[in-house]
């Protein structure tokens, strides 16, 4: 070989070394970027190319008795501006512009939104409806889609706000039966993973990832529309009527324990929520489960059924009433400080005479009236399914042997030094109109899911006191109620029992000056109730009396709610038609 | 030793044939149409995914727009505009005075109710009899 060969040669595997060299340092990066640290460089292609959208279907309905909706869900848009679609400022202020003439929301804080966030994508307005998310999408603006929402509407209006209470932005349910229920009706979120072009629209043809979402289910309600909103409209004209600073009406069916009403007042708008006002949120709650107050007078009606029911008295039992009643070194009087001497058990119903509760209470003793209480469903939360369900406040001596006293008895017996809520004291009442048998307040009649109607059946609680005692006890309200004056009770064509209750508002651990709570509870019809209702008026401002404040609203309330509900009046009320 | 001059001589017949610019056209067009299947078939599917999703769309859209009917239906049938219509519109008022009359009559059905909001029924259960159940069925009812 001779020297320029090898010249040649020695050059030629340089340039081989070298080109050999560069081929290893590219395939050794390509191993890198493919091999080793492929699954970074997968994500950040895929953080790219691939966008995640989490799916709802429709929130169940809640649904009156007869299935009308008292709250329902619209499909609605939201707006999504992709980030960097609006880095430059004359392309985010023109696109903005053209949004905010369907959106009627301010390009400036559009605009605002999307550059002052660090995500992706900003949501920028919500809750459109079909047509301005139509014309969003005509506009075919670049970094901008619409993604699929709900929205709570209530097509009776503001009705049952506390009851029905509200979902937030997400759609979780806040307060209410939508929280207390969310699990069934709000189904379950669904995610769609998917391939985007640059506009961030979906490739038609390209890998996706969805698992569906699963809609929510119907709840219907044991509500009525109708008698409900009697409820609220007695309610603000009692109130209103009495100057009173707010007030309860509940109304149920006895033989179910279905709830056929539940208005509270004070209470908020639903229809136009405002969740950053922190003064409101007292008002969400539901007062007539959650607020507890001394029921006054009528609670001599449980007082009255334990002693029927144990045999100590009957309504035609005598005592004599001298106007004041010592226990324990404390002195019972009655409310107007009258002594009435000779009196049947039936006139101190009738009369509400203090002396004579406390008289029949010590002849049904301590345990026995106890036994009675707790049966009734006081000092224990009614298990209605409310959040808030408070159980009231009974001293015994059995829960408070350090602290009970006999006298505790004695006030007890006509429903002072014991709190019980609204809901407790309409189901006790509900138990005498059901023949004694106690039943678990309902609110739930049934759930209609996707595939099927699931019916909630009622339950009873236990027989309470016996039908007979009941049913004496039934006339015996008849008679109470036949007392009252016919300018503040009476219901047309109908027999109907009740008694009053008049009670001063607690505070702290005494009484509110010149605070009163006026009640009325009542049946209706007597000969067959299908109603029991609660009226409780707090702090009405001229005539505390329960009569004069709560029995005119049971009465316009269950004149018109029997008619609706086509119970036949009395024969002596019928007309013929010609 | 025949068959190998046979084919030594067919060889240089097919290339100087006349017929050969055809026969390579013809494989050619069939080879290009070939090789274009593919590419009609994805383009065919991604046409048609596209239109897919083009009614999907639709499909969502006009199911929210029936839910805003329905939910519209609902509130037209609300009691609190019923009663605004009675009043203002019909010029109605509220009776002053409660009248019983018992009518000889039955009572009127019920009414309609928003049956989209109405508790789903359960479907009935398929009949599942046999045929030889339907025989038996029909020979002795």
């Amino acid at each position: 070989m001779s020297k320029k060969d090898r010249g040649v040669t020695w050059r030629l595997w340089v340039v081989v070394a070298v080109m050999g060299f560069g081929v290893l340092v590219v395939t050794g990066r390509l191993a890198q970027l493919q091999i080793l640290d492929h699954g970074q460089y997968r994500q950040q292609a895929r953080l790219m190319h691939m966008s995640e959208e989490t799916l709802f279907d429709r929130r169940g309905a809640l649904l009156d008795r007869n299935g009308y909706p008292l709250a329902a869900s619209e499909d609605t848009f939201d707006v999504l501006v992709e980030h960097r679609a609006w880095e430059d400022p004359d392309r985010a202020a023109s696109a903005s512009q053209e949004l905010s003439t369907i959106t009627a929301v301010p390009p400036e804080q559009m605009v605002q939104e999307v550059s002052a966030s660090e995500i992706f994508e900003v949501s920028v307005a919500r809750n459109l409806k079909y047509e301005q998310a139509v014309a969003v999408k005509d506009l075919g603006l670049r970094g901008v889609r619409l993604v699929k929402s709900s929205h709570r509407v209530y097509p009776e209006g503001n009705v049952a706000a506390q009851l029905l209470g509200f979902v937030g932005r997400d759609n979780v349910g806040l307060t209410g039966l939508e929280a207390d229920l969310d699990a069934t009706l709000g189904g379950s979120t669904g995610t769609l993973q998917f391939e985007r072009d640059g506009l961030g629209n979906r490739f038609a043809l390209a890998a996706s990832n969805l698992t569906a979402p699963v809609p929510g289910a119907n709840v219907v309600l044991t509500i009525d529309r109708y008698i409900q909103r009697l409820a609220e409209q007695e309610l603000e004209r009692t109130i209103g009527e009495n100057k009173a600073t707010g007030g309860t009406i509940v109304v149920v069916h006895p033989a179910t324990g279905e709830v056929l009403a539940m208005a509270s007042r004070p209470t908020f708008d639903i229809t136009k929520l405002d969740l950053t006002d922190e003064s409101k949120i007292a008002l969400y709650r539901n007062r007539a489960v959650t607020d507890m107050y001394e029921p006054g007078s009528v609670f001599k009606l449980v007082t009255t059924a334990a002693g029927l029911d144990t045999g100590v008295v009957g309504p035609n039992t005598w005592w004599y009433d001298s106007g004041a009643l010592t226990v324990s070194d404390w002195t019972i009087r009655n409310w107007d400080l009258s002594a009435n001497g000779s009196s049947s058990v039936q006139q101190m119903l009738s009369r509400s005479l203090n002396t004579g509760a406390a008289w029949v209470a010590g002849q049904v003793g301590e345990d026995a009236f106890y036994r009675y209480v707790d049966s009734f469903g006081f000092g224990k939360p009614t298990g209605i399914g409310l959040t808030g369900d408070s159980p009231g406040r009974v001293r015994t001596p059995q829960n408070d042997p350090d602290n009970w006293r006999p006298v505790d008895m004695a006030t007890n017996s006509f429903g002072q030094g014991i709190s019980v809520t609204p809901l407790q004291m309409v189901m006790a009442v509900a138990a005498i109109a059901n023949d004694g048998m106690g039943m678990k307040p309902k609110l739930v009649k049934e759930i209609a899911y996707p595939g099927g109607t699931q019916a909630v059946p009622s339950e009873p609680t236990g027989q309470i006191i016996s039908p007979l005692s009941a049913q004496t006890l039934q006339q015996m309200m008849g008679v109470v109620a036949d007392g009252y004056s016919t300018a503040y009770l009476n219901v047309k064509g109908y027999n109907v029992g009740g008694k009053t209750g008049t009670a001063s508002l607690t505070e702290g651990n005494g009484y509110k000056k010149d605070a009163y709570i006026s009640s009325f509870v009542g049946i209706a019809p007597l000969e067959n109730p299908q109603l029991a209702v609660l009226v409780k008026i707090d702090e009405p401002k001229d005539l505390p009396w329960g009569t004069v404040v709560a029995a005119p609203a049971f009465s316009r309330l269950v004149q018109q709610a029997l008619a609706y509900l086509e119970v036949p009046p009395q024969d002596a009320a019928l007309v013929s038609a010609p | 030793m025949a068959t190998v001059d046979k084919n030594t001589r067919t060889l240089p017949g097919l290339v100087h044939s006349p017929n050969l610019p055809v026969v390579l056209t013809i494989a050619a067009v069939i080879v290009g149409f070939a090789a274009m299947l593919p590419l009609v078939q994805s383009s065919g599917a991604t046409s048609r995914a596209g239109q897919v999703q083009q009614l999907q769309d639709e499909k969502n859209g006009m199911q929210a727009r029936l839910r805003e009917l329905e939910l519209e239906v609902a509130g037209l049938g609300s009691l609190a505009r019923i009663e605004s219509e009675a009043k203002t519109r019909l010029q109605m008022e509220l009776p002053k005075e409660t009248h019983y009359i018992a009518v000889d009559a039955a009572p009127p059905e019920d009414d309609k109710l928003p049956s989209r909001y109405l508790p789903t029924q359960r479907p009935e259960s398929p009949d599942d009899s046999s045929l030889a159940d339907d025989l038996f069925g029909w020979l002795v009812p």
